[in-house]
């Protein structure tokens, strides 16, 4: 299980960080979404493998190695944060590619003089 | 008089909701505008008040929220460091407002334009204030939307482009911190800074402990535009409205130099050494690449953007020598560097707003100022505090640098930081000439109105004030620097043993 998630999180972060570097502004787009998402699962796992069962839920006290539920509440407000934050950048991107009838990234380049 | 530790959520509550009833007042303009000015000089003036009080009794404010004793709840540590930096922030972002108020800008009509400036206000104090390191990132990421749409509204035409190209690096920043604050929290298992600094402490080979310093560097680093991660940083505060430009180029970049002290002093003591030679030699080549890139630019506004990378080096220069002096002197270049910057920025955008276009391109302002000779004298005085020439501020915050570089007897850094800081004087004095001495091109003329005079006629007012009676600030910063050096009494003063 460790290992999955260890090969899921580090292909998630190739693939965001591949997109993030292309020229199309929608694929870097995506690329932030992707890079969030595996920022999440990271955090994720920081508390995964502490305990099997739920806090709280089912916590009798004795002898139980319950699961660390902070980590979820942190990518709980990550994902908020991240979710203004895409909503943000697609309004951005939807505002630029109409102004500069372009999706290339190196066309977009009006502030250089 | 003792004060109650709730006080100190006030700096952050008056600019949160003044923010939420200006919203509400947005159809009444003069009421929306005289609420948002009051509500940033009363917080300004608590923050001041606060400020004094934890400076006299030598004792920091702590709130601990709801209850929850730190390390478990949200604590907000208001310790003289922190509250030098708010008090920083607030001064020039009452100027700020003011300058917003004055200006003939379309962007500062909008009605929530007031309501993002309370709420960059808001998430600046936060950031600076919380003892969380998770609430840090929160609070950073409130600063970075309200900044980013403040830019995106601007009247440049340009400004969307600037600011999707800060939010695309501000949103990787967010991603690195919350890495490594994940790093931290798998090897310390807390999020506490005072809890993690002792955890780090007692357990300096924690498993993910140097990939979560590399992350929060490159963190503070894009924040505050270090050499390596500035490239944003011109377009974005060249693009901005004048106010806003003013306010992201001099106090929303010291939110990573607070970072650097924090990371230094408290979290990372055992690896200060390390992190203190990168941001030395970090430090020196953004002096370097800032001050020619400055000169080589076309802009007045992006020549005072590549400004600030070079005294932001200024200022890591004297993070990295470390001592007790450097200290003191990075702290006083952070809040005079903050007046100067701000005044320069606000006197760039009133002579564009005079200019035939609104740009502060050299060849539209060239000429433009030959009416308006104060602020030709405001510029003057600011370029002068800029390279630190008496009777400025700017004076002082040099001659605190330079006096502690040859304590640590630095003498190649210090070459470099002489050398340079006449070539500051260089490129202000060009922008100076181009606006105030050339005569305009053919058929460019000066507006008879725009932006009103106010907010920098007060900022330089400061900026000589504070020259001329340094002792104030330059012993409240060596109070603070007193303060940095031992972080036992921060974590007996959050953690209460």
């Amino acid at each position: 299980m460790e290992l999955l998630t260890a090969l899921t999180i580090g292909t998630l972060f190739a693939i965001g960080v591949f997109q993030l570097l292309r020229r199309n502004v929608i694929r870097s787009a995506i690329g932030l979404v992707i890079l969030a998402n595996a920022v999440n699962l990271f955090l994720l796992t920081t508390g995964a493998y502490l305990g099997e069962d739920p806090a709280y839920a089912t916590y009798t006290g004795v002898g139980q190695r319950i699961a660390d539920p902070l980590p979820q509440a942190l990518i709980l407000t990550a994902i908020v944060i991240s979710m203004g934050g895409t909503a943000f950048v697609l309004a951005m991107l939807y505002i630029i590619s109409a102004r500069y009838q372009t999706a290339n990234m190196d066309d977009v380049d009006n502030l250089k003089n | 008089m003792t004060i109650e530790p709730q006080l100190i959520l006030l700096p952050l509550l008056i600019p949160l909701s003044g923010a939420g009833v200006a919203l509400l007042l947005r159809k009444r303009r003069p009421y929306q505008a005289g609420w948002a000015l009051g509500s940033m000089l009363l917080s300004c003036g608590v923050s001041l008040w606060l400020f004094v009080d934890v400076w006299q009794t030598g004792r920091p404010l702590v709130w601990q929220g709801g209850g929850w004793l730190a390390p478990f709840g949200i604590t907000l540590v208001a310790d003289i460091l922190a509250l030098f930096f708010v008090v920083m922030t607030q001064v020039v972002m009452v100027t700020g407002m003011v300058y917003a108020l004055g200006s003939g800008d379309k962007a500062v009509k909008y009605p929530a334009f007031l309501v993002l400036f309370l709420t960059l206000c808001t998430g600046l104090t936060g950031a600076l204030m919380t003892g969380d390191i998770f609430n840090m990132y929160v609070f950073a990421e409130l600063l970075v939307i309200s900044g980013t749409v403040l830019t995106a509204i601007s009247d440049d035409k340009f400004g969307t482009e600037a600011a999707y190209k800060y939010f695309y690096m501000s949103l990787l920043a967010s991603f690195l911190m919350l890495l490594g604050i994940g790093c931290l929290y798998v090897s310390y298992g807390t999020l506490n800074m005072a809890d993690l600094s002792v955890r780090i402490q007692a357990q300096p080979d924690g498993l993910l402990l140097l990939p979560a310093i590399g992350f929060l560097l490159a963190t503070f680093m894009i924040k505050s535009a270090v050499f390596p991660f500035h490239f944003w940083q011109p377009d974005f505060h060249a693009a901005s409205p004048t106010a806003v430009s003013a306010m992201l180029s001099s106090v929303v970049v010291k939110l990573g130099v607070y970072g650097f002290l924090r990371m230094t002093f408290l979290l990372f003591a055992a690896q200060a050494v390390q992190m203190r030679g990168l941001l030395l030699v970090l430090g020196i080549v953004g002096i370097l690449f800032g001050g020619l890139s400055a000169i080589g630019t076309h802009n007045v506004k992006r020549m005072l953007a590549y400004s600030t990378l070079a005294q932001i080096g200024f200022i890591l220069v004297g993070i990295g020598w470390g001592t007790p002096l450097a200290i003191t002197a990075a702290l006083v270049f952070a809040f005079n560097h903050s007046l100067i910057k701000a005044a320069m920025l606000m006197l760039a955008g009133f002579v564009a707003s005079r200019a035939s276009i609104k740009s502060a391109a050299f060849d539209v302002v060239t000429g433009v100022g030959r009416p308006l000779p104060a602020a030709g004298l405001l510029f003057f005085i600011g370029s002068l505090a800029l390279a630190g020439i008496p009777p400025t501020s700017g004076f002082v915050s040099k001659l605190l640098l330079f006096s502690s570089g040859i304590e640590a007897a630095a003498f190649w850094p210090l070459l470099i930081l002489g050398l340079f800081s006449i070539l500051t004087l260089v490129y202000t004095m060009r922008a100076f000439m181009r606006i105030w001495w050339q005569d305009p091109a053919e058929g460019i003329s000066t507006k008879p109105t725009g932006d009103h005079l106010l907010a920098p006629i007060l900022l330089i007012g400061l900026i000589l004030v504070l020259g001329i009676w340094a002792s104030p600030l330059v012993e409240a910063a060596q109070a603070v620097s007193a303060w940095v050096a031992d972080p036992a009494a921060y974590v007996t003063a959050v953690l209460g043993n």
